[in-house]
């Protein structure tokens, strides 16, 4: 139907530290694009992508935050909401790589319990100034039970699949109601309501 | 010292008295003693004159260590002095460069208000600012879909007529599904 424009929202977040190229990995997957110069996020910015797993139209709300630490109050009270999380490292930058578990401890700190984590070592494209080896991401990731991924917004590598990945395991631990629509409304906050239910007869 | 044993003791006669040390006296008072012994008569003069001469080089010894010791206590101080200076200078210049951090306590930051791109607004007020900008950006999008919807709604509706066309033979009775806000649609339709 034209008029159905998406059964679910789901909301991720991005987190890690500044400069690891979050904002480059969501414009990537947003807009096909990429950016070189480097324009530090203010604070908290968001990005809609709808895609379409198992026949479902899923709306992707996926919030930016800034790495800067001055911004820390300001993005953490957005972890509360989120139900995937993508903590990003930058794979030439060994202190992004060492503040995982600080990013993580976020995590436990401010989101919900059952909140879907992924871990992506972004800048792969850039072999000759790596300095975290890819198997030490792939060890991170299992020590804590998450999926992991090496992408470059740049060249576009694994960055699709990653978000993907992430929106299919929050599917999996979805509730299959046939009227999902009621659930996706609340969280909109209104607006699309009026004529979604009324073209889902 | 070997350098004096070396020389001659009498080189202690040419020179500056206020350059004197304790060891010129006690080469004066050996050559002293050993012109005396050359003249000992062995009279009771001779030794109450060796007694006062003796007493005069104490006197002398006394006060050439006396004049040492002030010299060399005055040098000290005026190091000590000079050292203290220094540290002050450096103390002082650092309380001008740091002065901001010392007088206002840890953890607290100078604004100059001359400049144009101070900070001057608080995290809640970015917040709010943030949250609002999200707010719009997301009504935008809302609205941006609903008309992409608006607009794919009259094309899905005359695919719906078509539809409707193909199911239903009889375009009067258009089949109940349609929505009465697409009145006009229908009203189209049935025109058709």
């Amino acid at each position: 139907m034209a008029k159905k424009t998406y059964d679910l929202l789901f909301k991720l977040l991005l987190i890690g530290d500044s400069g690891v190229g979050k904002t480059c990995v969501l414009f990537r997957f947003s807009d096909d694009a990429f950016n070189t110069t480097f324009i530090s996020t203010i604070g908290i910015d968001f990005k809609i992508k709808t895609v379409e797993l198992q026949g479902k139209k899923i709306k992707l709300q996926i919030w930016d935050t800034a790495g800067q630490e001055r911004f820390h109050t300001i993005t953490t009270s957005y972890y509360r909401g989120a139900m995937g999380i993508m903590l990003v490292y930058d794979i030439t930058n060994a202190k992004s790589f060492e503040n995982i578990s600080k990013w993580l401890r976020n995590i436990d700190e401010h989101a919900n319990e059952d909140v879907e984590r992924m871990l992506l070592g972004n800048k792969c494209d850039m072999e000759d100034k790596r300095i975290v080896p890819k198997a030490k991401g792939e060890q991170i990731a299992k020590e804590h039970g998450i999926r992991f991924f090496e992408t470059s917004a740049k060249a576009n590598i694994s960055i699709e699949k990653a978000f993907l990945t992430l929106a299919e395991d929050i599917l999996r631990k979805t509730p299959v109601k046939e009227p999902n629509s009621e659930n996706v409304d609340i969280s909109t906050g209104g607006g699309v309501t009026g004529w979604k239910t009324k073209c889902c007869s | 010292m070997g350098d004096r044993q070396d020389s001659s003791p009498m080189q202690a006669f040419d020179k500056d008295a206020l350059d004197l040390t304790v060891e010129d006296v006690y080469d004066i008072s050996y050559v002293i003693g050993r012109d005396l012994l050359k003249v000992n008569t062995g009279a009771r003069e001779f030794s109450d004159l060796q007694f006062k001469i003796v007493r005069v080089l104490e006197m002398f010894e006394m006060m050439v260590n006396k004049y040492n010791l002030s010299l060399e206590e005055l040098r000290m101080e005026r190091d000590n002095l000079k050292s203290e200076l220094e540290r002050v200078a450096s103390e002082e210049s650092n309380v001008t460069s740091h002065n901001n951090h010392q007088n206002i306590g840890p953890n607290k930051l100078i604004v100059d208000l001359k400049d144009p791109n101070r900070p001057r607004f608080t995290m809640q007020e970015l917040k709010e600012v943030l949250q609002e900008r999200n707010q719009l950006k997301a009504q935008l999008l809302v609205a941006q879909e609903e008309l992409q919807l608006y607009k794919s709604g009259v094309l899905g509706s005359e695919q719906n007529m078509v539809e409707v066309n193909l199911e239903n033979p009889s375009p009067s009775e258009p089949p109940p599904r349609i929505p009465s806000e697409n009145n006009k649609e229908k009203s189209t339709i049935q025109k058709l």
